[in-house]
């Protein structure tokens, strides 16, 4: 870790004003000061925006909107996510330990940086944080690695457990800098790594998000968070599913479906949607739905079997929600 | 006393973060090292730039192999250990290459990082697999040859015995580089007081630390002093004394300053030692009623490029030296090279590994002989140690089996694999027998009784987190018949007396008995003082005997603290030794288990979840109940962690893919469910006159195979390579 200057900060504007090349906001700092160790990142300011005034959960008829500075224990806890977007409160749940759901803020969690080894060891090139250094987790130990929106450049898998439940609710972000506020679909929020790994979102320099908006969706009640990996807690995912099903008289009327785990950013599985939509619900219906989830995906050394098991995974995420 | 459940007398001083470990002594005038360690895994250094890092702020040295520090290459106790920068070869990925001295850590970090090394890189050699055609075979492994066959009268080779075998198993195992992922990392603090080198350093061996100093610094032993008085988790990562304390040792005499160096979390994995993965070949040749009449066990495992060093994974192969009785037996080892870090001892080295091999094998002919596995192992019940006939000291391992079955439900296991479910789940059912080693070796304490009526324990042992201050203080307050806080231990420091290496599970067992034959000589000189000293009140008095703490005669009862204070004395005390006798050719010395797992294997994604574990030990007498329980399920977590999530990746370069807590993986709380243990109590008095044995290993030693065992037994999936992860059970 490097000196740096640390500056807490009272308003979204006097964040935005202090933002510079070599700057860093700091919220949780669960990922921020892990990297800093790790020589990864090196900010030469650091800001802090926990005074920042982002915070609350407030519901209406459009939605639940999500102060960015909430923590993920506090939106996991709160009773109307809890009740009728099971997929986020699963989602957070199931994410890193108690301390770091404590501390971490939502904003922060859907801009963590890949757990890529290669990206953590400034030892080792990579193309995300050196660009042009080279990739080598292409040829070396990528079990972990992703399957889907790779390039050449990166197959680092995201991280975020909430970003897979967020994307299937298809939420959007409220992003604040000195040109002023603008919406953005978390869809189109990430971007895919393609020749530019390093360029990893839509956020311009010094803009902040600001909120979290959940659009309403009646049958997300019924949705769960699915997530499989090598120990019980306290892991990322080997695959995640996050799942919500609107059955009616037996018959799948519409399904929301992304996968963690398997992709550079987190992927929405429209295809299998679709294969869904006026399906009978049961295994059945299920497993011939799920075998999409595998197209398209690019297999490496030590991570094919990803394609069995994202198949597996929304299997058994829908039939547990089939009552 | 002995067999109760006490609960450490340490414990406050641990949760209020009082205890010492290494780094937490702070002389004054402290100042910090950071090692520079290689990234790449075969070369030989060119050059070093050095020069931002000399000239940084607070840096105060840098030692490289281009201006080292002295220290001479001799041999130790444990043999001539590596040394850093004596050359500029480099062995493996992460080796120490340097020591950046500065006024704080930052200090020394940051300028750490500036160097500059420039390598003249060859090919680096990492798997094990493609190295076995060059492996050899080494001349001797424990004691014996490498090679060793058994063979009945008549027969002509393993493999005529094979042959001649109704039913034959025969399958190559395997299991991964291993660290041993401490929670105190390596540490050393080294202060160079007028002539004497004083360091406190996480060590299984304060006397091995000094004496290794003493030799390298070119110093006599009596100017090295070892104290450590707690050490945060060791498992033979802490056996062999650390590069960095010679460099930090060394450096704190050349700038005559107190100098401490931490080791990084991944500089742990990378830059100490690891367990060697191994390559193993079990054949296993039985008659139709499960009689074995051919046991064969070929296995290879890794040595580093960089030293060979004595211990390590050697033994796999001798599991099935002496597990089974077997009308035949051929068993042998090989070491290949390659550029990885040293391999050392850890916890169950060879018995470990060997039992995953072995004792999966054994299942899958319970399988093909369509046999009960616990039957199968009585059927080869072992009552004399194969080639030696000698009889082991004590043995109750077919007790363990049928308390074992009964105490986990064995009877419910379905015989057929994979037809099981609960809800999602497969269920299956495994066990595995666990045994280890004793080893009884020369060990001295000292007993001093004050005037204040406190009593003095002491020795050189450590505190490995086994709970032997609690040990120490229950061995002395049992055999001086005294309450347990009338007892002051004192261990972890060379200046006393010396106690053995904590290794192969012998801390226990041998620091007891020095205390026990140490009381029964303090007591006699007690007596004799209370008999003899002109100031004593009971002074010709016939027939003293020491009852309680007090010295008895007739209906006088004075106790030891009064009389030493008539007597004027400060204190009296007695150093003993104790150590291994004539039973050491007559007999064997082992402890046994059986160990019971349940697993749940998800039939649609996967994973591997392991839902009740049992142990059963036959262990001897058993000191502290409390920490023995302790120190079992600790191993028998390990196990589960070795079955389903421990392997250091090694990349093309040398490189540990995973040379960190983020990426090597071990349970965390929520992965173990229910886990039991059980112990026999037979005190073996042919072992030690306490009647204790080993139990620090032998937690772990079954467990990955009966883990393996119930997975096939849940999803008839039979599974030779640890770890078992999701993709071999989708």
């Amino acid at each position: 870790m490097r000196a740096f200057s640390l500056t807490a900060v009272p308003s979204v504007e006097d964040a935005v004003q202090r933002s510079r090349p070599g700057s860093a906001y700091l919220a949780g700092a669960t990922t921020l000061v892990d990297l800093m160790k790790l020589e990864v990142l090196h900010p030469n300011d650091v800001v802090d925006i926990n005074a920042l005034p982002l915070r609350g959960i407030t519901v209406s008829a459009d939605g639940v909107r999500i102060g960015a500075l909430e923590r993920m224990s506090d939106v996991a806890a709160h009773p109307h996510i809890a009740a009728q977007y099971p997929v986020i409160a699963q989602a957070l749940l199931r994410s890193a330990s108690q301390q770091i759901r404590t501390m971490a803020s939502i904003g922060g969690n859907l801009l963590q940086r890949t757990r890529c080894g290669y990206y953590r060891d400034v030892t080792t090139p990579c193309n995300k944080r050196e660009p042009g250094s080279g990739c080598p987790a292409l040829a070396g130990g990528n079990r972990m690695h992703a399957v889907l929106g790779t390039s050449k450049s990166c197959v680092a898998t995201h991280a975020s457990d909430l970003a897979v439940a967020l994307i299937a609710l298809d939420v959007s972000l409220r992003l604040y800098s000195d040109a002023g506020t603008r919406t953005v679909r978390l869809a189109d929020f990430y971007l895919l790594p393609g020749e530019t790994p390093d360029l990893e979102h839509d956020l311009r320099p010094g803009e902040l998000i600001t909120e979290v908006l959940v659009p309403p969706l009646d049958w997300a009640s019924r949705s769960v968070y699915l997530k499989i990996r090598d120990r019980e807690s306290y892991e990322f995912a080997l695959c995640s599913a996050a799942v919500a099903l609107d059955v009616r008289d037996g018959v799948i009327a519409d399904a929301r479906i992304a996968l963690g785990g398997v992709g550079t950013v987190p992927w929405r599985m429209r295809a299998v949607e679709a294969a869904l939509r006026g399906a009978r619900a049961g295994e059945a219906a299920f497993v011939a739905a799920a075998e999409q989830a595998a197209d398209g995906m690019k297999l490496l050394s030590d991570n094919g079997f990803k394609a069995t098991l994202a198949t597996r995974t929304i299997v058994r995420a829908l039939l547990s929600l089939e009552v | 006393m002995l067999g109760s459940s006490v609960s450490r007398i340490d414990g406050p001083l641990k949760v209020t973060g009082a205890a010492t470990y290494g780094a937490d002594f702070a002389p004054d005038g402290l100042v910090y090292g950071y090692v520079l360690t290689s990234t790449v895994g075969n070369a030989t250094i060119r050059a070093m730039d050095v020069s931002a890092a000399e000239s940084a702020p607070g840096v105060l040295a840098v030692y490289t192999p281009f201006a080292p520090l002295k220290l001479l290459a001799a041999a130790g106790p444990l043999g001539r250990m590596w040394l850093p920068l004596r050359d500029m070869e480099v062995g493996h990925h992460g080796q120490i290459i340097g020591l950046v001295v500065a006024s704080t850590f930052e200090q020394a970090r940051d300028a750490a990082m500036t160097v500059h090394v420039d390598y003249d890189v060859r090919p680096a050699v990492t798997s094990l697999v493609d190295a076995m055609p060059d492996a050899v075979i080494p001349p001797v492994t424990d004691g014996e040859p490498s090679v060793l066959t058994f063979l009945a009268e008549g027969v002509s080779s393993i493999e005529d015995a094979l042959a001649a075998s109704s039913h034959c198993v025969s399958a190559t195992y395997s299991t991964p580089v291993q660290g041993h992922a401490a929670m105190e990392p390596h540490s050393t603090v080294a202060r160079w007081d007028h002539g004497t080198m004083i360091v406190h350093t996480g060590t299984q061996g304060v006397d091995v630390v000094a004496a290794d100093l003493a030799v390298t610094l070119g110093l006599d032993p009596s100017q090295v002093r070892v104290i450590t008085p707690f050490v945060g988790g060791a498992f033979g990562g802490k056996v062999f004394t650390s590069a960095q304390t010679y460099l930090t040792a060394a450096a704190a005499r050349e700038l005559d300053r107190p100098v401490k160096v931490v080791l990084s979390r991944e500089q742990t994995f990378s830059s100490t030692w690891v367990r060697s993965g191994t390559v193993q070949k079990v054949s296993l040749g039985a008659d139709s009623d499960g009689t074995l009449n051919a046991l064969a066990h070929d296995t290879w495992a890794a040595r580093s490029a960089l030293v060979e060093l004595p211990g390590g994974e050697p033994s796999a192969h001798r599991t099935s030296r002496s597990w089974y009785a077997s009308r035949n037996i051929a068993i042998s080892h090989r070491l290949a090279t390659l550029n990885m870090p040293p391999n050392a001892i850890m916890r169950g080295p060879g018995e470990a590994t060997g039992s995953f091999a072995l004792e999966v094998a054994m299942d899958e002919l319970a399988v093909m002989l369509d046999m009960d596995p616990i039957e199968l192992r009585m059927k080869n019940y072992a009552t004399v140690y194969p080639g030696r006939n000698v009889p082991w000291s004590s043995k109750h391992l077919d007790e363990c089996y049928s308390v074992g079955a009964e105490r986990f439900g064995w009877h419910r296991r379905n015989p057929s694999p994979g037809a099981t479910l609960d809800g999602d789940w497969y269920v299956g059912m495994g066990m595995a027998t666990a045994v280890h080693p004793n080893f009884r070796s020369t060990t001295s304490a000292k007993i001093t009784l004050r005037p204040d009526n406190m009593a003095e324990v002491s020795c050189s042992t450590g505190d490995l987190g086994t709970g032997m201050w609690t040990v120490l203080a229950m061995i002395g307050a049992d055999s001086l018949e005294l309450p347990l806080d009338r007892i002051e231990p004192h261990l972890g420091d060379s200046a006393l007396p010396s106690a053995p290496l904590l290794g192969g599970s012998r801390g226990t067992a041998n620091v007891t008995s020095a205390v026990h034959a140490a009381a029964i000589e303090i007591k006699r000189k007690l007596i004799d003082l209370a008999a003899t000293h002109p100031l004593s009140p009971l002074r010709e008095s016939p027939n003293i005997r020491y009852a309680n703490g007090c010295l008895e005669c007739g209906s006088q009862s004075l106790d030891f603290g009064a009389l030493l204070r008539m007597v004027g004395s400060d204190g009296l005390d007695v150093v003993t030794s104790t150590g291994p006798g004539s039973e050491a050719q007559d007999y064997a010395f082992c402890t046994f288990g059986a160990q019971f797992c349940e697993v749940r294997v998800n039939r649609w994604t996967g994973e591997p979840r392991v839902s009740r574990l049992l142990s059963v030990i036959d262990a001897g007498q058993i000191i502290n109940t409390k920490t023995a329980r302790s120190q079992i399920v600790g191993g028998m977590i390990w196990g589960v962690s070795a079955a389903l999530h421990e392997g250091l990746h090694l990349e093309p370069t040398g490189r540990l893919a995973n040379g960190n807590l983020a990426e090597y993986l071990v349970p965390i709380n929520a992965d173990i469910k229910e886990a039991e243990v059980h112990f026999l109590t037979y005190p073996d008095h042919t072992h030690n006159p306490v009647g204790a044995r080993g139990i620090g290993e032998v937690g772990i030693v079954g467990v990955a195979a009966a883990i393996t065992n119930a997975i096939y037994n849940a999803t008839s999936k039979r599974i030779r390579t640890l770890p078992i992860t999701i993709e071999s059970l989708l």
